[in-house]
């Protein structure tokens, strides 16, 4: 069944739309993250052009954490002080970010860096993972226990602005946490991603927050950011198209749930190496496209 | 030689004008339908262009029917790639400020076989006679490159649709819009060729205009995009809460 998208202006097959939503959706209930980061290079891979990608898959990343995040809250496992804190760098982050991303479609180079994004940071982002998890599944496997990670001193415990964050059982600077959320406010905004897959590693590793809380306080954060990314899209791109939006909603929300109720069967080591995986196998494929020979040298686009 | 010109011009022409009383042109035609709506479920759509002729049409009659259909001008622009540092990224670019977003042409006989060149190029007969001037990057090659890409998205067609004839008399041919046709106001041309001359045109019109749901959203998000942006938020956060509502598995 075809349907047409109003502001991509192309029809696409709505049952396509709905398996992509549900994959996604699955994926992101079973790691607590957003999805966003499989959505945009899977909806640039059918054809939508890359601004509507970005755009909408910021708003159906929205959508989808909004159901993960009642659920995490209604068991308490948010952190609100922190997520605040962290929300304050993503709104400063994404507005940011949302100005670069228009510079970029003015320059027509954003297919080729929102690309370029996705490689470096999925490729980072995703090696650390892999490595750092594998190295906790080695340990557990020798000592029997979970290595416990917080109550290390590092130079992070020096910096002023201290706070208490109760919840996350942390006295800690301000400031990690606002550069973490603006960076990934920034992130979000190029990529079209909630920021979820950088966030979660980055409050476990720089941070040091206990897992249990880790993906609540996490949805929290991407939930705001998202709707900040979705309404600055539409406002200065004008590239959200919310049909594209509610048809991989539609597939995504049941699609949570599954990989949800899958996600708590699953160890946190193991959840975060197949994560890591994960991340690490889109960054390889669009690292490929960027590398191999285009079929085409040339490209047209709409001048502006 | 140039006296001898002119008399055989005006013998052609004369007989023309003769057979020409007011109540039957040389060429009536018309369209299936003067609006193209774009729907939630527009896959593309076909317009049907149809008409008759005063003499009969083809190779013994020496007379052709040319059809074609323009859309609204929009500039293009084309990027080569690159390759920097092993990376392919997007170089240097033409942008080509007015060129039709629409072109097809449809003809009895392929219009290079029945007009010389410099009518080809007035009337814009074919891609070729198209003029596509560049700004920016100048490289012969991103001329090509656009040819080949607007006829690969089935923005720019040449004979891809055959003009038939039924009786001698009665032609038609179908113009393919295809699902990125972008709205606005297009025009139909059809052309009647004899003797390596345009004897007679009609010009005929079509909207292409976005109608119902599609249209309504389109119109918000352009008028009103501030308003679109929280709508999208509350539209996303309502569906991911009502599937959480729905899907719920304890």
């Amino acid at each position: 069944m075809q349907v047409y998208l109003p502001i991509a202006e192309m029809s696409v097959d709505a049952l396509l739309l709905l398996g992509i939503g549900f994959g996604v959706g699955w994926l992101s209930g079973l790691f607590g993250v957003g999805g966003g980061f499989l959505l945009t290079p899977l909806l640039i891979l059918i054809g939508i052009p890359s601004p509507v990608a970005v755009a909408s898959g910021a708003n159906q990343t929205l959508g989808a954490s909004v159901s993960g995040l009642i659920a995490q809250w209604r068991r308490d496992n948010v952190d609100l002080r922190m997520g605040l804190v962290l929300l304050a760098g993503g709104f400063v982050g994404s507005a940011l970010g949302v100005q670069l991303f228009a510079a970029l479609r003015r320059a027509g180079q954003v297919d080729v860096a929102v690309s370029f994004f996705y490689v470096v940071v999925l490729g980072t982002v995703g090696m650390l993972m892999v490595r750092e998890s594998v190295r906790a599944i080695i340990r557990r496997r020798r000592t029997g226990v979970s290595a416990a990670r917080t109550g290390e001193h590092t130079w992070l415990h020096g910096l002023p602005f201290k706070m208490r964050f109760r919840k996350s059982r942390l006295y800690i600077s301000i400031v990690p946490p606002l550069l973490v959320g603006f960076g990934i406010g920034v992130l979000s905004a190029v990529m079209g991603v909630g920021g979820g897959f950088m966030l979660v590693p980055a409050m476990i590793y720089l941070l040091g927050m206990p897992t249990s809380v880790v993906i609540g306080t996490s949805l929290f954060q991407v939930v705001f950011v998202s709707a900040n990314v979705t309404l600055l899209q539409a406002w200065q791109v004008g590239s959200v198209d919310i049909v594209l939006t509610l048809l991989l909603l539609a597939g995504g929300v049941a699609g949570a749930q599954f990989g949800a109720s899958m996600g708590t069967k699953l160890r946190g080591e193991e959840t975060r190496a197949l994560l890591g995986l994960l991340v690490l196998s889109v960054a390889l494929g669009l690292a490929w496209d960027l590398i191999r020979a285009p079929e085409n040298l040339f490209a047209i686009g709409l001048a502006r | 030689m140039r006296w001898a010109a002119l008399l055989i011009a005006l013998a052609l022409a004369l007989p023309a004008r003769a057979q020409q009383p007011a109540t039957t042109p040389l060429l009536t035609a018309d369209l299936s339908t003067n609006q193209v709506e774009i729907t939630t479920g527009f896959t593309g759509a076909s317009v049907i262009v149809f008409g008759a002729t005063e003499n009969l049409i083809g190779p013994q009659t020496g007379e052709d029917v040319v059809v074609l259909a323009w859309g609204p001008s929009q500039a293009t622009v084309v990027r080569r790639k690159v390759n920097v540092l092993g990376f392919w990224v997007n170089g240097p670019a033409a942008t080509f400020p007015e060129i039709p977003g629409f072109y097809a042409i449809a003809a009895t006989r392929p219009v290079w076989e029945v007009l010389p060149e410099e009518v080809r190029r007035s009337a814009r007969l074919g891609l070729e006679a198209l003029p596509l001037r560049a700004v920016g990057a100048q490289a012969p090659a991103f001329r090509a490159a656009l040819l080949d890409l607007k006829q690969q998205d089935g923005r720019w067609q040449e004979y891809a649709a055959p003009v038939s004839v039924a009786g001698g008399r009665l032609f038609s041919t179908r113009v393919s819009f295809p699902d990125t046709v972008q709205t606005g106001d297009y025009r139909v041309e059809v052309l009647l060729v004899r003797d390596r001359r345009i004897v007679a045109r009609q010009e005929l019109f079509l909207r292409v205009d976005r109608v119902g749901t599609a249209a309504w959203i389109a119109n918000i998000a352009r008028t009103a995009p501030l308003l679109y942006g929280l709508g999208c938020i509350v539209l996303a956060a309502l569906a991911g809460w009502l599937g959480s509502v729905l899907f719920r598995r304890n």
